[in-house]
Formats: C-alpha cells, sequence, structure tokens
C-alpha cells in the first residue's frame, strides 16, 4: 500500500489528461464502473483464473445474507463489457475508455490497488480494430513524450492451436501455458513428443522472437502443413503486423506474451517504455457473450500508470507563483491583499495568500504610499496601483 | 515459556493419550477437568483448552507457540488467509477422518447453494472448480442437514463414504484427508526454543503421510436445474443442543406435538402435527440468515442470534413474531484481573502506557461485539470470533469478552467481573418479512398465533421461564 505524492500526481494527471485527449481524438467516450461490483460477474466470465480470483477482496454485503459475496473489482475490462450488455444495448459498436483503479491482494507491503487507463473497443471492428488499439496505444504513450517504445504482438490462437493438437485438456492448456511462461521450455518438448507428425521444431516458436512479417511466414510455412489450426491465428496476426509496419511501427513477435491465457481470444500486444510495463492489450471475443445474450467481438488495452509514473516527466504545467501578504495586520489591508490576490488568480496566477509559502515572488500590501512591494529575484519594486502591478507580473511572466 | 493450545471434544483423548507417551503429560487436561489452562513442560510451559477451530486462528495470532488441532481447521484458515503464520509440523496419527463434498440430489440450483461449517473451503472449492454461481452459506454444524432442500451440496466431516451415505447423502469427492496435526507459529519457530516440546512430541508420534493439499474435483457432477420448485408448505426450523428443551417446552405450551424431536430421540427431520407445516432441526446459530434467504418461512431460535445477524444485515428480511418467553439470559462486556467498574475505566486502565492499544474483545457474537465496540467507542480494537470455551480468553488472549450470562454462577466460579449487562435475550420464533400469500400465508399466520398464545399461557402460569 502506498501513498501517491504531489509530484507523482502531477505526473499522473498528466498522463490521465493525455490519455483523455488521444481517446476523444480518436472518437472514444468515458464511462466509469463501480468500484463494488458481484462476485458472480467474475466467476462467471469464467476468465479469470481460479489464482486471480484466490486474490480478490471479496466480502458480504449489507445484503449479504444472501450468501453471495461482493467484490472490489479486481479488473475493469468485465465490468465494461457488462455495462456494454447491459446498458448500450449490446449490439452497436462501442468505443468506450475509462481510468479507474482495480484491486487484488499482494504479499508484504506491495500496493493492493492499482490504476489503469483503459480502451474497450467493443463490436465488429475487423481485424482493423486490431490495428487502431496498438496505433492508439502508442499515440498515447508519444503524448506523454515517451520514445523508446517496444511493441510485441502475439496471438493467443497460436499457443491454444499447438496444445490442442497435442490432445491437452482446457486445464493442462492453461497450466502448461503458465509453464512456459515461466521460462519452462520442457512443456516444449513434452507436447512435440506428443506431435509425432511435426516435420520442424517447435522451439522455433518459443526461443526466437520474431521480427515480423517474414518470421510469420516461416512459422506458417514450418508448422502448419502439421498444425493446421494455426493458419487462421498466424494469418491474423500477419494481418496487423502488416498493417503496423506499413504505418511504421516494427513489432517484435513474441509467441507467450502475457499471463490471462484463459482471457484472450485472438491478438495480444504488449508495449513496454523505459524498461517498464506501459500497456497491456488484446482481442477477448468470448467475454461479452459469457456476461451477455450474445457473442460481441471486443478488444482493449490499459496502461499501467503506476509503471508509467516511474518514466513520465510531467513539465511543469502550473502558472508561476506568488506569495501576497498585508504589511499591517488590520482588516483594510488584509482586506487589500485578498483583493490584490483575487486579481492576480483570475489573470491566472497561482497565488498563496497564507504565510509560510515558499513562493518565487512575494508582493506586500499596505494601506499607506508605497501601497504595493513586489520582491523577486531582480530585486525589489514598488507601486502604488493594482494594475501596475499585474503589468509588472505579466511582463515577467 | 511455552504456550500450547490443546483440543477439547473428538480429539481430546487421544492428544491426552500422546502428550502422557511423549512424557510431557498434563494431568488436568487427560483427567478431564474442566479447567482450561494448565501448567506445563513442569512449569516452563502452559496448556489452554480450546474447541478445535479456535486453535489455528490463536497459533497464527502468536498467542500460542504450538498447538494441535485437525487438519480441516488449519486448512480452513489457510484458504482465506494464505500469509498466515502456522507451520505444519506432523501429521499425528490419529482423529482420521476426511472433508466430503456431498449433494442430496442430481441437480443444483443456477447459483450453487453450498453449505458447510468450512465456508472458506467450501469457497476455494468453488472459485477452484470454476462455478460460475455460487452461494455459500457458513453454517455452526448440521451441514448434513441441509441438502436436497436447503442447499445443493454439503462440504461434510465424515470418515469414509458410508458415513457420508449414513446422512442420507450422495457423496461426490473427498477434497481432503483429514486428521490431527501438530501446528506451530511461523514466528515461534524461528524464534523460539521449542524443542523441549517438539522433540518428544515427534518422537512419540507415529509415521504417517497423508497428502495435506486440497483434492479439487474438475466439476460437480450435477445437472442445473432451470426452475425452482414451488412450495406448498410452511418451512419452520428447529434448533437442536441446548435450545432444544427449551423449544420443546414452547411447542408443548402451544399444544403442539412433535415425533422425533426430543432429547432422547432426535431426528433432523421430526414431523409436527400440524397439517401443511414442515420441520427441520438445524443450529440456532443458522437460522436467521436460513430464514432470510427463503429457505425457511419460520424458527425458533434466540433473541441473540436474530440481534447478531441483524446487526451484519440491517435489512434483512426476517423479524420476530412472537417472544417465547423461555431459556432467558444476558449478553455481558466481561472482563478478568481489570481494576475496573465500567468500560471507560477498563479502557483508562488497558491504555494507561499506551493511548493507542488496541483492545480485544473475543465473542461467538463477533457481529454483537462489533457493534458493542462501535457503540461505546472503544477505538481501536479487535473482534477475535470464537467457537467456545470462552470463560479462558480474558485477560490473556481477549481482554473483554462478550459473552452470555444466566445466573452468574460461571462468571463467579471463574473469577471474572461482568462490566455492563447490556443485551436480554429469550428464545422467540422468528419470521420472514416476505409472508407467503393464500393457504400458505394462513398457515403461517395460524402457527404464529399459536406460538403466541402457548408463551402468553405459560407465562400467566407462571412457566415462562
Amino acid at each position: 500500500m502506498r501513498d501517491v505524492l504531489p509530484e507523482e500526481m502531477e505526473r499522473l494527471r498528466f498522463i490521465e489528461d493525455a490519455f483523455r485527449r488521444t481517446c476523444t481524438r480518436w472518437g472514444y467516450r468515458e464511462v466509469r464502473t463501480p468500484v463494488i461490483e458481484p462476485l458472480h460477474l467474475f466467476t462467471a466470465a469464467g476468465t479469470l483464473s481460479p489464482r486471480t480470483l484466490d486474490g480478490v477482496y471479496s466480502f458480504l454485503d449489507w445484503d449479504g445474507w444472501s450468501g453471495e459475496r461482493v467484490v472490489l473489482r479486481p479488473d475493469s475490462t468485465i465490468p465494461a463489457a457488462r455495462l456494454y450488455a447491459e446498458s448500450l444495448g449490446g449490439t452497436r459498436t462501442a468505443k468506450l475508455y475509462y481510468t479507474q483503479n482495480v484491486f487484488r491482494f499482494a504479499a508484504d507491503d506491495a500496493p493492493r490497488e492499482q490504476w489503469q487507463c483503459g480502451v474497450e473497443l467493443i463490436g465488429d471492428t475487423g481485424r482493423g480494430g486490431d490495428v487502431e488499439l496498438v496505433l492508439m496505444a502508442l499515440d498515447t504513450l508519444r503524448e506523454v513524450g515517451l520514445k523508446q517504445l517496444n511493441v510485441r504482438l502475439s496471438h493467443a490462437g497460436i499457443v491454444r492451436a499447438i496444445l490442442a493438437a497435442a490432445g491437452l485438456s482446457a486445464a493442462e492448456q492453461s497450466l502448461a501455458y503458465d509453464r512456459l511462461l515461466d521460462g519452462d521450455l520442457g512443456v516444449v518438448d513434452e507436447v512435440e513428443a506428443r506431435l509425432p507428425q511435426l516435420n520442424a521444431t517447435l522451439r522455433l516458436l518459443f526461443e526466437v522472437d520474431g521480427a515480423g512479417s517474414g518470421y510469420l511466414a516461416n512459422v506458417g510455412a514450418a508448422l502448419t502443413p502439421a498444425i493446421p489450426a494455426l493458419r487462421e491465428p498466424l494469418e491474423e496476426l500477419a494481418f496487423v503486423v502488416g498493417a503496423l509496419e506499413a504505418c511504421g511501427v516494427a513489432p517484435v513477435i513474441q509467441t507467450v506474451l502475457t499471463r490471462s491465457f484463459e482471457y484472450y481470444s485472438g491478438l495480444v500486444m504488449k508495449i513496454d517504455a523505459g524498461g517498464r510495463r506501459a500497456a497491456i492489450g488484446g482481442r477477448y471475443d468470448g467475454l461479452v457473450g459469457l456476461i451477455g445474450q450474445r457473442d460481441v467481438p471486443a478488444s482493449g488495452f490499459a496502461l499501467y500508470l503506476d509503471q508509467l509514473i516511474e518514466v513520465v516527466e510531467a513539465p511543469s504545467l502550473l502558472a508561476p507563483v506568488v506569495a501576497v501578504e498585508p504589511e499591517e495586520q488590520t482588516p483594510e489591508c488584509v482586506a487589500l491583499a485578498f483583493d490584490a490576490a483575487d486579481r492576480m488568480r483570475r489573470a491566472g496566477l497561482r497565488v498563496d495568500t497564507t504565510a509560510g509559502a515558499v513562493m518565487q515572488r512575494r508582493l506586500r500590501c499596505r494601506t499607506t504610499s508605497p501601497r504595493y512591494t513586489l520582491r523577486s529575484a531582480a530585486g525589489k519594486r514598488t507601486f502604488e496601483a493594482i494594475e501596475d502591478v499585474m503589468r509588472a507580473l505579466g511582463s515577467a511572466r | 515459556m511455552i504456550r500450547i493450545a490443546l483440543p477439547t471434544g473428538e480429539l481430546r483423548a487421544e492428544t491426552a493419550a500422546l502428550l502422557e507417551r511423549a512424557g510431557v503429560g498434563i494431568g488436568g487436561y487427560a483427567g478431564g477437568s474442566r479447567a482450561l489452562r494448565f501448567e506445563a513442560l513442569g512449569g516452563t510451559g502452559v496448556a489452554r483448552v480450546f474447541r478445535e477451530k479456535d486453535i489455528p486462528v490463536q497459533v497464527a495470532m502468536g498467542n500460542y507457540d504450538v498447538g494441535i488441532c485437525g487438519l480441516a481447521w488449519v486448512e480452513e484458515l489457510a484458504q482465506r488467509f494464505p500469509a498466515h503464520g502456522v507451520a505444519r509440523l506432523a501429521e499425528l496419527g490419529f482423529g482420521a477422518s476426511g472433508l466430503w463434498l456431498a449433494a442430496g440430489g442430481d441437480s443444483c440450483a443456477p447459483s450453487v447453494r453450498i453449505a458447510s461449517e468450512y465456508a472458506n473451503i467450501a469457497d476455494a472449492l468453488a472459485r477452484k472448480m470454476r462455478l460460475r454461481r455460487y452461494r455459500i452459506f457458513p453454517v455452526w454444524g448440521a451441514a448434513e442437514a441441509y441438502p436436497p432442500e436447503d442447499a445443493d451440496v454439503a462440504l461434510v466431516d465424515a470418515v469414509d463414504e458410508d458415513a457420508v451415505c449414513a446422512h442420507g447423502l450422495r457423496p461426490l469427492a473427498r477434497v481432503l484427508a483429514t486428521s490431527a496435526w501438530l501446528i506451530a507459529n511461523r514466528g515461534s519457530m524461528a524464534s523460539k526454543d521449542l524443542s523441549p516440546l517438539l522433540s518428544r512430541l515427534l518422537g512419540s508420534a507415529p509415521a504417517a503421510a497423508h497428502s495435506s493439499t486440497l483434492a479439487v474435483p474438475e466439476a460437480l457432477p450435477l445437472r442445473v436445474r432451470e426452475t425452482a420448485a414451488r412450495r406448498n408448505v410452511i418451512r419452520l426450523a428447529l434448533p437442536d443442543g441446548h435450545q432444544l428443551p427449551h423449544a420443546v417446552a414452547a411447542l408443548d405450551a402451544a399444544g403442539l406435538a412433535l415425533d422425533g424431536y426430543s432429547g432422547d430421540a432426535l431426528v433432523r427431520r421430526p414431523r409436527i402435527d400440524c397439517p401443511g407445516i414442515e420441520v427441520k432441526v438445524i443450529r440456532p446459530q443458522d437460522m436467521p440468515q436460513q430464514v432470510a434467504v427463503g429457505n425457511f418461512d419460520l424458527a425458533v431460535t434466540g433473541r441473540d442470534r436474530l440481534f447478531d445477524h441483524k446487526v451484519q444485515f440491517p435489512s434483512s428480511p426476517v423479524e420476530e413474531a412472537a417472544d417465547l418467553g423461555r431459556a432467558p439470559y444476558g449478553l455481558a462486556a466481561i472482563v478478568k484481573d481489570v481494576p475496573a467498574d465500567s468500560i471507560a475505566e477498563a479502557l483508562a486502565y488497558w491504555r494507561r502506557d499506551d493511548g493507542a492499544r488496541t483492545v480485544r474483545l473475543a465473542s461467538e457474537l463477533p457481529n454483537i461485539a462489533d457493534h458493542f465496540a462501535r457503540e461505546r467507542h472503544l477505538g481501536r480494537y479487535s473482534v477475535i470470533p470464537i467457537a467456545g470455551a470462552s470463560e479462558g480468553f480474558v485477560p490473556e488472549d481477549a481482554d473483554i469478552l462478550i459473552e452470555g450470562m444466566e445466573t452468574g454462577s460461571s462468571v463467579r466460579a471463574n473469577k471474572l467481573t461482568v462490566l455492563e449487562r447490556f443485551f436480554e435475550s429469550t428464545n422467540c420464533l422468528i419470521a420472514s418479512t416476505q409472508r407467503p400469500g393464500g393457504r400458505l400465508g394462513e398457515t403461517m399466520d395460524a402457527f404464529i398465533a399459536k406460538m403466541r398464545a402457548g408463551a402468553r399461557e405459560a407465562v400467566a402460569a407462571g412457566g415462562g421461564a
């Protein structure tokens, strides 16, 4: 658990503002879902692993006599899919974004609360939707000044096709995927032993990070004769990679990319910035159908604010600061000081009227002539009229 | 000083025998003394007797270094609090049993209803089996009585399949092999010399090697029912245990006779000579929730249990329908060895050196204890839910006991002090506020009227209490 300090909040708001501007430019609309949701929303979705559900904060609500629990939301996409199914008709294309926190247990003093800027593109947007989300995430990250962005792409269908061809059950597939993610390539040999029809090694997929369309063509040529179900995910991935390359983005292809094996159904993306996890997203076509009445394709991504504030440098967006103080502690002089401060605030200056602040400039007010004394690094100047003070401050800005 | 938590109940005799074999015999414990605290290890240790369920909690909190209890209660704590401080040291070779998932039929509600004393394990199983929607009924006991009417599945403690079947249930899977285990507080293991006790105990326990982890079935082999069956009877819950004779007396005063509901001959589904009413016997502690969820329309329980439920769920659709006037007792805040006559004086005493000290309240009624602490502005406090053997908690393991008292003889015998008696309870008939219409509603009203009349007549005859 941690506090967010003023300097961190400035960076956080800077990222949020950039995210909001980007979303608006791309035609997305903001939503917000409740912090407390029924537990069954997340169990019914079936896309959060039991391990994830073990770490949710669940408790009995005031009407918990029913035996059903509520949770602090552990995920934002599932509530967004619910919102779409319940309130947006569940039929037309929806372009939604949000800035929300999610809660999951973490050991020791690690933060249990994480803030995310999330985007959901729900509707039949085709492969173009995947391209849009990658470009939109990059647009946001560039907007906050990040330049070294590493885009990695995968497709959930690739590992699924291989593990299914090897005859693994859904539970075994999930376990094997986790082993792969943990770098245990022994599982590749075990799977290969179950696939005698292979004429190329599967390690091609797991040991080599591909550089683009050429790599995907090589993988297709080597493995699809033995595993035909690989053809579709490889084609989908090739389409997105080709489009991104044409847009000047050079993604790396990585077969195993993120946890949440059961969450994603298609393209999966991960963007790193400055060695930090900046964005993760992908396609989850099955989710809306599990929550609502009918299947609707969907995809999305989330920016990880807790990670980004470590690498983003927020420019100083705040106006210069002035301290305004009365020279004498009389009602008239105090009123004069507050009147001067009010004029400055309306002109866009940041003004402090309480004692003790460390300010760049200091204006002292008194009821006798000269009325105003302005001190700054440039020296001391006196004025009779507030308009003259404002002109001096204006020229200083 | 080595602190040892020992079980009362079923494991007591074999635990005492193990201690005897190990040469750390504790005379009073083996002899069945009613005392709750004993000297041990020739004065270098202290042993305290608890209900089994409380032992992992007390060891995890660090109040005790070592404990002996059934594995199921250790697992129950671990499933909710995986970072707890209990180390499992050794299986002790007695108390073998199992936790079983069992069903009453071959179907389940769309939101699967699971009743169990082991609510955390039940919840974990539901998650790991990926049930899309489920409800957990955490019960104090008699979980086996719930299916099929009041739960789809029960998670019950049973020695084997036959024992499950003997409850009229269909065994679905054994999810945990349980037995008595020696456990220790991780901090004590890391920093304190427990070897005088451990070497003797571990040397005397037979080698045993059962799996100590949950075996999760891939799925529940139950068909999902599309529609709920409509009920054509009013359902009444009657209490077992110490409330039973008072309920029998109240029913008798109302002119209602039951077959299979007495201390000598108790069945879970007794018959009542009142057409349109079906009876089931469950624990009184569980009745308010069972009425609230609609499994029962009426129940006979203590007013304290209704209060505890309503404090947690103020809008719960259950209310008192008739004061039956029997089994009177009061709830009180009780302390020991505290020079105070009021809560305010006790707080000043406890916080005389540390103004932020946490005040610990132990109670079998944790919601009432929590309510009491808020109402009395105790400041920083913690509530320790306990299963029984409560008078032994103060002053070592808790500061205040929120406890029921009748005549005060137990309080005096244990040299306890009552700071405040704040709630009066008798047994009562509770009812759902969602009264059914038509014939069912009339049956319910007529039953309530009979019970009220019986209680009035008993009071008039001087036999209410």
